[in-house]
């Protein structure tokens, strides 16, 4: 087991900046996930962390210890790949014993090893099989056991479910969660599906463009996004946004939609902070928190689109900058053509300021 | 003959059915049998007549005396029927045997060394390199020189005032005055290096498409677990080029023992003997000799030797491939 330093961490690919100035702390026995879109860094990220490929600049430490120049080889390090990598000409038992019989390790402790390991994974009745012809919950096993004989001090994992199909993907979610909590190790997981890293991981480290743009627990980057990124990436569908001005109102502070009217009044916590910001802010709302105005106090909005997805509804309102989703119940009596008045739960509101798209919080 | 025909036709079917016991739908599987029995017999019958009725013809022609010079026609070679005499003549045939055995040994040092160099070649062509890609043009010109050509070149280089020898000369500081192609031992390394260097470059190419092949993560995978580069190698990179090492082997194996033109041009057989092979061995035969009847005779062994070899091979092949999927 052991901690990881990410420290002024850049990467560059000639003049494309992968990665810029990254800073993580990922804790002994920590499942972190990477989270962004394509082209965020979080896979070059990964690479560097394996010595796969060499940072630009910065440092990475494993506990106390700087890897740089250390090769993949000697780093600790179980590397699952995003299609498992798995030997298929070999046996699963040739696959679990690699990484000992590589390393000269006598033939009586690989047949230990390579025993209690699939043992463990419940391999064991399928040792002596081919391994192209594993189903694929099969294959992440063979490929963490594969890793795992190594006895690494951390676990990296590059998408690991990403050629799994949907179905079949929340079975392999439960059980790698299970693995990890069985091998204990330090692991980094890299996903685009913010499901995949709400569901298994510790913290998440949500990222865009080369840059991290918040480290937290699940509920904390659902709850606090720390800017207008994370707000809209992290739920599904993503917080809502409307661009408004501060006004104050005998109720407390409002924000003032423009033709949406104002809105209720800011919980004082934030209304103080809001105070102090200059220019336009972003009210946010989660569309889960949304409530139908019974008595007209809210935003009165066109429906435009009615999505039914089972147990919840995702009802579409307004066009444009004005756009908000809101999700209730399957019974929500909403059509295209009706006007909604929505009000969003006061607790659940967030604002953002505008020019930056930073969050705005209490006492910050 | 009515009775036996009728009998025949009775019988056929039931080793059919045999073959595939228990079907769900038997009837509808001759169905689809019969539909592509008949879709596929022009096609058949042409294959047929390209590959049967030649080889029908030289057996027949190799049970004779016949001759282009005997003024018959070779439909007409019965007449000169000499009770397998082609055969116990190629059975004491000192030179076929002697050319028999040069052609094996050829093959034995050509296609490993094609094979080893080729796979050399690739492994270096698999990573990146300045110049990579003019080197690459270079590399895959020899298998584009016409084989009379590449002869001819040969056949200058290795002249005992040609640059084969002006290079040792200048290396050495002596005048070498070796005269390559009149020496018997000689005459066959110049002629087999003539062949490792036009062939090299194919099993160079077909090496490399393997090569290339080798999922990426997999070899990442093994370096992660503690592969060492030749322990990559051997256990990853060699097991999954399996199929396509055995096709080039193959192909060279087969092309290699055909080896004539580049070869004919250097030596014409000679000295003597000494670099003749049996495809030169044939051709001789052929157009000096004109005893069509033994050639034919010469043909049909071989190629029925090559056949038990390609059929051994094949399985191999298929066994391998089970092995693998």
């Amino acid at each position: 087991m052991s901690a990881i330093h990410l420290q002024n961490l850049v990467k560059k690919f000639s003049d494309f900046t992968a990665l810029k100035t990254m800073d993580l702390a990922i804790a002994d026995g920590e499942f972190m996930a990477l989270l962004g879109p394509s082209g965020c860094g979080k896979s070059t990220t990964m690479n560097m962390i394996a010595g796969m490929e060499e940072p630009t600049s910065g440092k990475i430490l494993f506990g106390e210890r700087d890897m740089e120049g250390v090769p993949m080889a000697r780093r600790g390090v179980g590397f699952v790949f995003q299609n498992y990598a798995i030997f298929s000409h070999m046996s699963v038992r040739q696959n679990l014993a690699y990484g000992p019989k590589m390393r000269g390790a006598p033939k009586a402790e690989i047949d230990r090893r390579v025993g209690a390991i699939a043992e463990m994974l419940q391999l064991t009745p399928l040792l002596d099989r081919k391994a192209d012809r594993l189903s694929v919950n099969i294959l992440q096993r063979v490929a963490i056991g594969r890793s795992a004989i190594m006895e690494p001090a951390i676990f990296l994992l590059d998408e690991p479910l990403s050629n799994v199909d949907a179905a079949f993907r929340a079975v392999m979610r439960t059980e790698l969660k299970q693995l990890q909590r069985q091998f204990r190790q330090t692991m980094v997981y890299v996903t685009h599906d913010q499901l995949e890293a709400m569901t298994m991981a510790d913290r998440i480290a949500v990222m865009d463009h080369g840059v991290l743009q918040q480290v937290g627990t699940p509920l904390e980057v659902y709850n606090n996004p720390a800017n207008v990124f994370v707000a809209r990436f992290i739920g599904a569908p993503g917080m809502n946004l409307l661009r408004g001005r501060p006004a104050e109102s005998d109720r407390g502070l409002v924000i003032d939609l423009g033709p949406l009217g104002v809105t209720p009044p800011l919980p004082a916590e934030i209304a103080d902070a809001v105070r102090g910001a200059p220019g336009d802010v972003l009210y946010g709302f989660r569309p889960e928190q949304v409530t139908l105005a019974e008595g007209g106090r809210g935003l009165s909005l066109p429906v435009t689109f009615v999505e039914r997805i089972g147990a919840r509804t995702i009802v579409h309102l307004g066009q444009g900058e004005s756009a908000v989703k809101a999700v209730f119940d399957n019974d929500v009596g909403l059509a295209i053509g009706l006007t909604a008045v929505v009000a969003p739960a006061v607790h659940s509101v967030r604002v953002f300021d505008a020019g930056t798209g930073r969050a705005i919080k209490a006492g910050g | 003959m009515s009775a036996a025909t009728a009998a025949i036709s009775e019988q056929a079917p039931i080793p059919e059915d045999n073959s595939h016991p228990a079907q769900a739908k038997p009837a509808l599987r001759d169905e689809g049998a019969k539909l592509g029995f008949r879709l596929t017999l022009p096609a058949q019958i042409l294959v047929l007549f390209i590959a049967l009725f030649p080889l029908l013809m030289q057996l027949y022609i190799s049970l004779t005396d016949w001759s282009p010079l005997s003024g018959l026609g070779w439909w007409s070679a019965w007449s000169l029927w000499n009770n397998f005499a082609n055969y116990t003549d190629l059975a004491a045939d000192a030179r076929f045997w002697s050319a028999l055995k040069r052609t094996a040994i050829v093959m034995i040092v050509c296609v490993p060394a094609e094979f080893l160099l080729g796979l050399a070649l690739a492994t270096l062509f698999a990573d990146e390199f300045p110049g990579k890609r003019i080197f690459y043009s270079i590399l895959l010109m020899p298998m584009m020189v016409v084989p009379a050509v590449a002869g001819y070149m040969f056949f200058m280089l290795f002249q005992s005032g040609g640059p084969v020898n002006d290079i040792l000369s200048a290396l050495s500081g002596f005048p070498v005055t070796i005269a390559w192609l009149s020496d018997p031992t000689l005459a066959l390394i110049a002629v087999m290096l003539a062949d490792i260097w036009q062939w090299t470059p194919l099993m160079f190419l077909i090496l490399l498409a393997g090569l290339v092949g080798v999922p990426e993560d997999q070899i990442k995978a093994a370096t992660l677990l503690g592969a060492n580069p030749w322990q990559r190698f051997v256990t990853i990179v060699l097991p999954k080029m399996k199929t396509i090492i055995i096709i080039a082997l193959a192909i060279r194996v087969i092309e290699n023992f055909k080896i004539f033109d580049t070869l004919y041009i250097m030596t014409g057989g000679g000295p003597g003997v000494a670099t003749e092979t049996i495809s030169v061995y044939i051709y001789k035969l052929t157009t000096q000799d004109l005893i069509w009847g033994y050639v034919a005779a010469i043909a049909l062994a071989i190629l029925i030797v090559l056949s038990i070899a390609a059929v051994f091979a094949m399985k191999r092949m298929a066994r391998a491939r089970e092995v693998s999927a």
